[in-house]
């Protein structure tokens, strides 16, 4: 085997056999299958619906769930390695050749890799780490009519509540600005859109 | 906040005693700004300068305290409305002297107020940092710009007393994010501009 795109380390022994295994299932087969793990790599917290939907395929296609699962462990790591390294449609479909799949369905799941690929893009930067992330924003504004200092006062506050996921856990910050700091605060957060914007 | 009563004018005469002016002033701006917690302390401290005994220090200080606060609190900014406040025999050169001290202190003692009212945690600073991310675990190659938000704020004043607590805290926007944040923050201006025009 050549060298693969998808990853540099030796892959598993059994994978060949999955791959001949596959091979075997008409085109139509293969389309459903292909169809059930695209629906999971593009929703990966629905494990459960993903293992009812093999389970049924097997079911309906006289195979055994056991070596079934073993096959899509085999083919489930070339997406996730090309998703990692950016790979085209074209260097998916040259690794699963290498592979041993056969040409007809290489270039089909290369196909529906290329169709999915900026959803799976999206999802794989959505879960970049992130530090305090910010979750929520409430605020309410107001005027303070009077206080034990001050008969009357008339001066407007805003209070904004930041939500900030700490690890894994969700913390409320409750902040007061005056009129001016609010104002000042939009202006900074219009040049920080503006430096991200030329940045995308 | 009630006006002052009588014997608190009373005690007030007692500056009659001042050596100068500008100690009236002095004591004028020490009795506002203290809490009434520290009133006996200042008292403790102004008495041996006005020739008074610690009683007679306290009644003074604590009258001085009431009345400045009393001016600010109802707002008064004129000459008059200050003058009418003290009784009608009550020492007119004193009278005037106290009259000008407040009229010259009225706005940064009112400013004061306002500043140690009660409040949630103030924002005190704002900083900010656009990074692009460029790898991670998830993604090997990749050019993620993100905003880095810092918040400076500050515990509220009256519970620190003279130490406030600022605690500094970084977080991390999405572009998403930002633009959802920008759009709370933009009808945050229309509502504050409704309410200005009407």
């Amino acid at each position: 085997m050549g060298l693969l795109n998808f990853t540099r380390d030796p892959v598993p022994e059994a994978v060949s056999g999955d791959m001949h295994n596959l091979n075997q299932l008409s085109a139509q087969q293969f389309s459903a299958l292909t169809e059930v793990l695209f629906r999971f790599l593009t929703e990966p917290k629905e494990v459960e619906r993903f293992l009812t939907q093999l389970s049924d395929f097997a079911t309906m296609n006289k195979i055994s769930l056991g070596p079934l699962k073993n096959i899509v462990k085999s083919i489930l790591l070339v997406p996730n390695g090309a998703l990692k390294r950016n790979l085209s449609s074209e260097q998916v479909r040259a690794d699963f050749i290498a592979l041993g799949l056969s040409d007809e369905k290489a270039s089909y799941f290369a196909e529906q890799w290329k169709v999915n690929s900026p959803t799976l893009t999206r999802l794989a930067v959505g879960q970049t780490l992130m530090i305090n992330q910010l979750i929520d924003m409430e605020w309410k504004f107001g005027v303070t009519a009077g206080s034990s200092e001050l008969e009357k006062v008339g001066s407007i506050f805003l209070q904004l509540k930041l939500v900030i996921k700490k690890g894994s856990q969700l913390e409320n910050v409750y902040v007061e600005l005056t009129l001016p700091q609010f104002y000042s605060f939009l202006h900074e957060m219009e040049r920080v859109k503006t430096s991200l914007e030329s940045f995308s | 906040m009630a006006a002052l009563g009588a014997a608190e004018f009373a005690a007030l005469q007692s500056l009659l005693k001042a050596p100068s002016k500008d100690a009236v002033r002095q004591l004028c701006q020490e009795c506002f700004s203290s809490p009434p917690a520290a009133l006996g302390p200042l008292a403790q401290r102004a008495g041996p300068g006005l020739a008074a005994g610690l009683e007679e220090a306290e009644q003074l200080v604590s009258a001085l305290h009431n009345l400045t606060r009393h001016v600010v609190y109802r707002g008064l900014t004129g000459a008059e409305d200050i003058l009418s406040l003290f009784p009608e025999n009550f020492h007119q050169n004193l009278k005037n002297l106290l009259t000008k001290i407040i009229l010259e202190n009225i706005s940064a003692w009112r400013n004061e107020a306002q500043a140690s009212q009660i409040s949630l945690p103030r924002l005190v600073d704002m900083d900010w940092r656009v990074d692009i991310k460029t790898s991670s675990d998830s993604i090997m190659r990749m050019a993620v710009p993100t905003c880095l938000l810092q918040l400076k704020i500050q515990e509220d004043a009256a519970l620190c007393g003279n130490n406030p607590v600022v605690s500094a805290l970084t977080m991390e926007l999405s572009k998403e994010t930002l633009d959802t944040m920008l759009e709370g923050l933009g009808r945050i201006r229309d509502q504050l501009s409704a309410v200005a025009n009407k």
